[in-house]
């Protein structure tokens, strides 16, 4: 798990910022920000989302220890009106 | 009792829904509602936070008796679709799809290869596969071998409104099928439901004509009561048709009559 190499002294310090693509649009965040960060940032409890990092489903499970990289490609999908 | 049977799964309604196009999420589960409909269609798309009431697994979830049927729709190829369905059935926890691939918005018809493909990958893999198909009696057997849980021949073109143009080729799946052959698009009115039961449809699938009326729970409402009469009609049997008049009171001994 990413989490567990996530050198803890970086939590201390004043925390960078990473730029991931989310949905195909940049987005800003905090340094070793998990998954679950980046839903509650934009509003969302997460249980009507699908996660996808780098075309990877991400369980709700994992969302907490799932750490977003530089660069990395987030995908949160719903379920809209359809025929 | 006379129950809709796809895989494991049992429904007394043969009406379908699909949840696009409604004018908004509250009218569009008022229309689910009055529709009576235990199956229902949605489609994958983007979180978007401005539009927040574009998600619709809560509010549909909280009617009771609902199963999600995902599709694939905005998939032009085999792969796309698959992926499409392992994301969906991550989310709804249902293991039905309708598979759905349209290479040509203008004509939205859909490519029997692709969706050959995936059909054949998706229900080795567990999934109720339900291809959205062209009215091809031998694309439709070829989907049953491979294990589908039914075909969705269109009536007509999606959104059309031009009804079961498609009759004589839905007569003939219907004819050749041993699995429940449901008719997906085109669908106007109520009545094209009852007669697309009458022939011997399992179930309809209507999302247009009900999310365009001006009335969508009432027009809801309409289909329901036509796919049900249609399906007793069919039960029931239909007489013989003839060219000739066949009279339904006694031609004889009228008053007055001189013998």
């Amino acid at each position: 798990m990413r989490l567990k190499n996530r050198p803890k002294e970086i939590v201390q310090k004043p925390l960078k910022m990473i730029t991931i693509q989310l949905n195909g649009e940049p987005e800003t965040l905090p340094e070793t920000s998990a998954l679950s960060d980046l839903l509650a940032h934009i509003g969302s409890d997460g249980k009507t989302v699908a996660t996808l990092v780098n075309e990877q489903v991400v369980r709700p499970p994992q969302r907490a220890v799932h750490i977003l990289m530089e660069g990395d490609r987030v995908e949160i999908l719903v379920f809209a009106g359809g025929g | 009792m006379d129950h809709l049977q796809l895989g494991a799964y049992t429904f007394s309604s043969r009406l379908i829904l699909g949840t696009g196009k409604f004018s908004s999420a509250p009218v569009m589960l008022e229309a689910v509602k009055a529709s009576g409909a235990q199956l229902v269609t949605v489609a994958l798309r983007r979180f978007n936070r401005e539009q927040l009431e574009d998600d619709l697994f809560g509010p549909l979830s909280e009617i009771p008796g609902i199963t999600l049927m995902p599709n694939t729709s905005g998939a032009s190829t085999a792969a796309e679709a698959i992926k499409a369905a392992h994301i969906s059935r991550e989310l709804s926890g249902s293991p039905f799809i309708k598979v759905e691939i349209h290479p040509n918005p203008q004509h939205l018809m859909p490519d029997p290869i692709e969706t050959m493909e995936a059909a054949r990958i998706l229900a080795s893999e567990g999934f109720l596969v339900m291809p959205y198909i062209s009215p091809d009696p031998v694309l439709a057997k070829r989907l049953e071998d491979v294990g589908c849980a039914s075909v969705m021949p269109l009536g007509s073109a999606i959104g059309s409104g031009q009804g079961l143009a498609s009759a004589a080729m839905l007569s003939i799946i219907i004819r050749e099928s041993s699995i429940p052959v449901i008719v997906d698009a085109g669908l106007r009115a109520p009545s094209e439901a009852a007669r697309a039961m009458e022939m011997g449809c399992s179930a309809v699938l209507v999302n247009s004509a009900i999310a365009a009326s001006d009335n969508p729970s009432e027009m809801a409402a309409a289909f329901r009561d036509a796919t049900e009469a249609g399906r007793h009609g069919f039960k029931a049997g239909l007489m013989a048709e003839s060219t000739e008049a066949v009279a339904t009171s006694p031609l004889t001994s009228f008053l007055g009559e001189q013998s």
